[in-house]
């Protein structure tokens, strides 16, 4: 096909998304919202994955120890005495080993003076008990880690919305936060408080010495009595599980999203090509090729599916800003979405650019359209 | 002077509601460059279809069409193309322009889907819409243009590469009498430029413009047709559907029975015509082609008459049977 055939299908296509523009824009607005909800539902299932990346990889251990019976450190942990650290400590291949309690605490964010706690503010907050200065203490971006002197310190979530400085209670204990991290949330965007290790077995364990985990960096080389090793891809799929049938159900009602784009974009172009029907009668009878019809009709849907998408990602933006869920999105996630809309209307346009590549030029005559 | 258009024994047949129709049988026709030629006949005769495979949109069944010495007929899809694109340039009834391109985008869509640059398909357009006297409505949609200025952009674009061949469906039909001035001094100017046009239409208001006349319709047949007496044997065919017919018939003895094809090679009884019955009065009444085969079941025996004389005959029964009437 010449620069000239492409020229008359781009005029021919292009004239035609402006003669109906009013349809065509109300269908990219409404496939628009379509594709910044798809988008939406991915940052929710993005940010799933990224936060139990995150809280893995700020804790920093090589091999994690659980109790022999215990799917996990997240999940179902069972306690048991923290003296069994001591051990760990003096096994061949372990460079540094220290306990761990998870634990799960309410609160109602941060202490204010003379303002009383309402309920509806409380929240639950996931608790990690670590060692200060030990495996486990997380680094922050604001403000400094875990300090050995003082139990009640925490270093809490930015999502929080606790300063530094400020006090938060954890089921009724007042805790002064010292320090920030970001993004270190999990099931679905639960915000995570860092305490010392002595402060969570208070708070989670009436104050018996008790741990959930074992942080160890390097990698024992034999069995640990009564334990068993997990690796941090195994840990994340622990602490991926409770969320695992959402982020199926997410991703299913994505990909409906997707398909319901289609549908709109699929529906306005067919009935662009049922009413075009003599036009494209005409077309064919002064020469043009059915291919290029069908083609201009592509390009029709192609057209508007990267316009919604578009008008999908400035929606997505405000959407976000204001859900209650983390949505967590790249630049490569952004950049997919025109892609991904180019392949919706490609898809979409296929049935009625058939339609109209078959009409019949003898229907031109005759006097009807 | 050698043909421009060679229409030799064309036959087309296409379905219609579950029935084989088959407009033109046999038909020929040769034209001249420089010749206007109208397409006469009553709606249904074929006129349109005519147009249709002239301009390579249907398929004949049976025939040739040579347009300035090239088969049409048997052309492959992309031949065909070229052929509706450079040889046969066609005016609708409707006019049919795009209603979403200006009146010089809706020509310079056709120079620009044959090839032609941007600027050359605008200034080709732009000089045919001159042609055209509609220089000042080149940006106008369709929409905004009156029925007689539209037909002109249909005929500009008709125009735009320059084809030996013009067909022109029904140009008038959408049109007062103001508006088919201008329309009419066209299509007599471009026949004049050695192009052969053919016009299909009802309007006789063509009649002064033409060169030569083509009746579709039959009527010059039913004129000289003359009475016949057959006798016919068990199975044999009296006449065929899509056959012109001239004359009416009246069963004498036996039976005809009316068989209508459908498109899938069976066929539909839809009449038995009994002794004393007639049958075949609509296509020399109307210049239609028959609706239907007759026939005979059994050995039968019909006698046929010119519409003229059918008449006749059935207005002096008529009296005959008033007279008895009275006299009982």
């Amino acid at each position: 096909m010449g620069t000239s055939a492409a020229g008359s299908i781009l005029l021919a296509s292009i004239r035609d998304l402006q003669w109906r523009s009013r349809r065509f824009i109300l269908a990219a607005l409404a496939t628009g919202m379509v594709f910044g909800l798809a988008l939406m539902m991915s940052g929710v299932a993005n940010s799933f994955s990224v936060e139990i990346r995150n809280t893995v990889d700020i804790l920093d251990a090589q091999t994690w120890l659980v109790r022999s019976g215990s799917p996990g450190p997240f999940t179902d942990p069972v306690p048991f005495p923290v003296s069994a650290v001591v051990a760990v400590r003096q096994a061949p291949g372990v460079l540094a080993a220290d306990p761990i309690l998870v634990g799960r605490a309410l609160t109602a964010g941060a202490i204010v003076a003379n303002k009383p706690t309402v309920a509806a503010d409380e929240q639950d907050v996931n608790v990690l008990g670590v060692i200060p200065a030990g495996v486990g203490s997380p680094p922050v971006v604001e403000g400094h880690r875990l300090g050995q002197g003082d139990s009640h310190t925490a270093v809490v979530d930015e999502s929080l919305g606790i300063d530094i400085g400020q006090q938060l209670a954890l089921n009724g204990t007042a805790f002064t936060v010292v320090g920030l991290v970001t993004g270190i949330t999990y099931f679905a965007g639960q915000p995570t408080v860092f305490i010392p290790f002595s402060a969570a077995d208070r708070l989670n364990a009436d104050g018996a010495p008790l741990a959930t985990a074992i942080l160890v960096r390097g990698k024992p080389t034999g069995t640990v009595a009564g334990f068993t090793q997990l690796t941090d891809s195994q840990v994340r799929a622990d602490l991926g599980r409770p969320t695992a049938q959402a982020d199926k159900t997410i991703q299913l009602v994505e990909v409906l999203l997707w398909l319901v784009a289609a549908g709109i974009i699929g529906a306005i172009v067919y009935l662009s090509a049922l009413e075009r029907r003599g036009d494209f009668a005409v077309l064919k009878a002064v020469g043009t090729p059915s291919s290029y019809l069908f083609l201009g009709l592509v390009l029709q849907a192609i057209l508007m599916a990267v316009g919604a998408a578009i008008i999908g990602i400035l929606i997505e933006i405000p959407m976000a800003g204001g859900s209650s869920m983390a949505v967590r999105l790249s630049p490569s996630d952004y950049a997919a979405v025109p892609i991904v809309s180019l392949i919706v209307g490609i898809v979409a346009s296929i049935l009625p650019a058939r339609r109209a590549a078959r009409v019949d030029p003898a229907i031109a005559f005759g006097g009807g359209k | 002077m050698t043909n421009l258009l060679e229409v030799s024994d064309l036959t087309v047949e296409y379905s219609s509601g579950g029935y084989k129709v088959r407009p033109l049988s046999g038909f020929s026709l040769q034209a001249e460059p420089g010749q206007l030629g109208l397409l006469l006949g009553a709606s249904g005769c074929g006129k349109s279809t005519l147009l249709s495979a002239l301009a390579g949109l249907l398929k004949p069944l049976s025939g040739s069409i040579r347009v300035d010495g090239t088969e049409v007929v048997g052309m492959g899809p992309k031949a065909l193309n070229r052929y509706r694109q450079t040889s046969v340039g066609v005016v609708f009834q409707a006019f049919n322009l795009v209603p979403s391109l200006t009146a010089r985008e809706n020509i310079e869509l056709v120079c620009r889907t044959a090839g032609q640059s941007r600027a050359t398909a605008r200034s080709r357009a732009e000089q045919l819409l001159q042609t055209v006297d509609l220089e000042d409505r080149m940006r106008h949609r369709p929409g905004s243009m009156s029925g007689g200025q539209q037909q002109r952009v249909a005929i500009a674009r008709a125009l735009a590469l320059d084809p030996p061949l013009i067909l022109a469906d029904e140009p008038t039909a959408h049109l007062d009498y103001i508006q088919v001035e201008g329309v009419l001094n066209i299509l007599r100017r471009l026949a004049d430029d050695d192009r052969t046009v053919l016009i299909a239409t009802h309007d006789e208001r063509l009649l002064p413009l033409a060169d030569r006349i083509v009746e579709l319709s039959p009527r010059a047949a039913a004129a000289a047709a003359v009475a016949e007496h057959r006798n016919l044997e068990d199975g044999e065919v009296l006449f065929r559907q899509g056959e012109p017919g001239s004359l009416v018939y009246t069963v004498e003895s036996g039976t005809i029975r009316l068989v209508r094809q459908r498109d899938d090679g069976t066929e539909e009884t839809i009449n038995e015509i009994a002794p004393g019955a007639y049958f075949g009065e609509l296509a020399p009444m109307f210049g239609l082609a028959r609706s239907a085969t007759a026939r005979a079941f059994g050995p039968t025996v019909v006698s046929g008459l010119p519409m003229s004389e059918f008449r006749a005959r059935a207005r002096e029964s008529e009296a005959q049977h008033r007279t008895g009437v009275t006299n009982d």
